[in-house]
């Protein structure tokens, strides 16, 4: 059967029609078509127009006797449980690279990260978006440069806008932390395995032999104008007189994520702000890197799950109610701005650019 | 499509009846829904904040404001000299301090990462003053010996350049084995470099850091084990008995 309309349409029949005054249904008043229109169809809500009756787990569920789907979100989580963190990750930007000397004389080269005011921005649950996962900000950022819509959504949480925002995927509820507190470079300890994901340097449009590590031609012996180049492009008739797709050949080459798994944790200073991890980063200096828990060695022992997570609580302990805070502060302002009284309520008593006050007593 | 008023459906099924019948319940209430379930506490605190306003570029009016907040900050203070313990596996938990704001770490760590590492590779600071820019540091042209950690023979070179990059600092020595031309990197906050001694200073600053032109025969210093052995004898002599006759003798 096709998706049921929406009821609007309905009463917009109803109305043409004045034959229908009798059979009008008795729970239809008027006043229903003076009240703006309510979305029920987007993003938010779904795209389909399928009623819930229709949906299609409906039926053959695994209670009536029958074996556990394969497939669908759920199956998909299970499937991927174990290679999912326990812990969400934190944002870093890499400093360089130098040398850790031990004191056996090992010299070990190493990449610096450091984490710069790396926030908890937002939680990911099951129910709502379909998976767990933390969001975390990196830095910050003029509001100049920040759009109004996210300017809203931080205005939520009560955090200052940040310059990068990141997902990492949890195993579980377990996973999620409270929204605001700093994540510091303790959150990682000397020893752990840890994988660093990155875009990797841009090398713009780049030939065969750096590409794909053509061996090019010859320098002498006759070779005009074709050292670099690529050579054959493949076969004449015999390979279908064209050229394959997927042909090796130059383009554009880098910038692309990349991810370095298993690095072990030489460092961790959290006045240094710096998680040092052994080998190399993909990415310049000064880029984002997102550093979460490898996910082909065991999870962190529980002891230091817990430790880390309670130490964010110790840390941080006012973090629920300023978020609370913001947000009955943000539907104020909402209401304001869509009625648009925000202008009147700036003119009234809030300031802008004023000093920040010392305790937070904001005039409204 | 059924596109016939509800009131026109075939309303033989109670089913059918009493669906719609919640519909048009449903349509009536929660519509309007913006109302939030709202805490029972109330907010102790809100982070400080400043307001942001859009104005329309032409009119010059207020389009829009947000609040946009400003989290506190403390600043870190690392500090080169901290020497940081290591805690027995069952040490109990030290519980986390409160922080005020948020940690912000300096921006520029690496220097201080070296500054960290040399504090702990070079305690007593000899390996820093070797290679500082000062009179009594070694300098490009002068000759040093390398005494490994593991033993064996020290290698002793003229010392060619020097590489000041913090704790990878390293300095290349060339000597000749066997008539044969050898170069060799140390680097020198490496325990494996066991110590570094400067046997015979230049006669005349080098008029450059890098002496590359000591590979060409004409300006290669060739073997300096003559030098190295002749400044061993002066050494023996010194810490021997008599050593204030001998130690005016090596003055000489």
């Amino acid at each position: 059967m096709a998706p049921r309309l929406p009821t609007r349409c309905w009463w917009q029949f109803q109305s043409h029609t004045q034959l229908s005054t009798l059979t009008r249904p008795r729970t239809s008043p008027p006043s229903l078509l003076l009240l703006p229109r309510t979305t029920t169809r987007g993003v938010k809500y779904g795209w389909s127009t399928l009623s819930p009756r229709a949906k299609v787990t409906r039926f053959n569920q695994v209670t009536a006797g029958l074996p556990k789907p394969t497939t669908g979100p759920a199956a998909a989580l299970e499937r991927r449980k174990n290679t999912t963190p326990v812990r969400a990750g934190v944002l870093a930007v890499k400093k360089g690279m130098t040398a850790f000397m031990g004191k056996a004389g090992a010299r070990i080269p190493c990449t610096v990260l450091q984490l710069d005011r790396v926030q908890t921005v937002a939680n990911k649950t099951r129910a709502k978006n379909g998976y767990w996962a933390v969001q975390v900000g990196l830095g910050e950022k003029n509001p100049d440069n920040v759009t109004a819509p996210l300017l809203g959504y931080f205005e939520a949480k009560g955090i200052a806008p940040k310059r990068e925002l990141a997902e990492f995927k949890v195993r579980d509820e377990s996973g999620l932390l409270p929204v605001g507190v700093q994540l510091l470079p303790d959150w990682f300890h000397v020893g752990q395995w840890v994988d660093v994901r990155a875009n990797s340097r841009g090398m713009g449009f780049a030939g065969g032999m750096k590409r794909h590590g053509f061996k090019g031609q010859e320098a002498s012996h006759g070779n005009s104008l074709n050292h670099r180049t690529i050579g054959s492009l493949g076969q004449s008739q015999g390979g279908g007189s064209r050229v394959y797709p997927g042909k090796k050949m130059p383009g554009r080459m880098g910038n692309q994520r990349v991810t370095m798994q298993n690095l072990p944790v030489l460092m961790v200073d959290n006045d240094l702000g710096i998680v040092v991890v052994k080998g190399c980063v993909a990415g310049p200096k000064g880029c984002v890197v997102k550093i979460q828990d490898a996910v082909k060695k065991p999870p962190p022992p529980e002891k230091f799950v817990e430790h880390t997570k309670k130490a964010l609580e110790e840390r941080f302990p006012d973090a629920a109610e300023m978020l609370e805070a913001a947000r009955k502060r943000h539907l104020e302002l909402k209401e304001a701005r869509k009625e648009g009284r925000i202008a009147q309520l700036l003119a009234a008593g809030v300031k802008e650019d004023a000093p920040i006050p010392g305790d937070a007593s904001v005039v409204y | 499509m059924n596109v016939a008023p509800i009131s026109r459906r075939p309303l033989g099924c109670l089913k059918t009846a009493l669906r719609q019948s919640r519909q048009q319940k449903a349509l009536l209430c929660r519509s309007m829904a913006t109302a939030t379930p709202t805490s029972q506490k109330a907010p102790e605190r809100l982070p400080d904040h400043n307001f942001y306003s859009i104005k329309d570029n032409k009119t010059k009016k207020i389009r829009t404001a947000f609040a946009v907040y400003k989290t506190p900050v403390v600043e870190a203070q690392p500090d080169p000299k901290k020497v940081v313990k290591k805690l027995p596996r069952n040490a109990p938990r030290v519980p986390a301090e409160k922080l005020p704001g948020l940690l912000v770490p300096p921006p520029d760590p690496l220097p201080l990462l070296h500054a960290t590492q040399i504090a702990r590779m070079d305690p007593t600071g000899a390996r820093t003053a070797l290679i500082s820019k000062t009179r009594q540091g070694a300098r490009p042209g002068d000759i040093l010996m390398v005494t490994h950690r593991r033993g064996g023979e020290p290698f002793s070179g003229v010392c060619m350049s020097i590489r000041r990059a913090g704790i990878d600092s390293a300095i290349l020595l060339r000597n000749h084995l066997n008539k044969v031309g050898v170069e060799m990197w140390y680097k020198v906050y490496n325990k494996n470099v066991a110590g570094i001694e400067i046997v015979k200073r230049a006669r005349k600053r080098a008029r450059r850091a890098r002496l590359t032109y000591l590979r060409q025969p004409k300006h290669d210093v060739g073997s300096v084990s003559e030098i190295v052995a002749q400044w061993k004898k002066t050494r023996k002599i010194v810490s021997s008995r008599g050593g204030a006759q001998k130690a005016a003798k090596k003055a000489a």
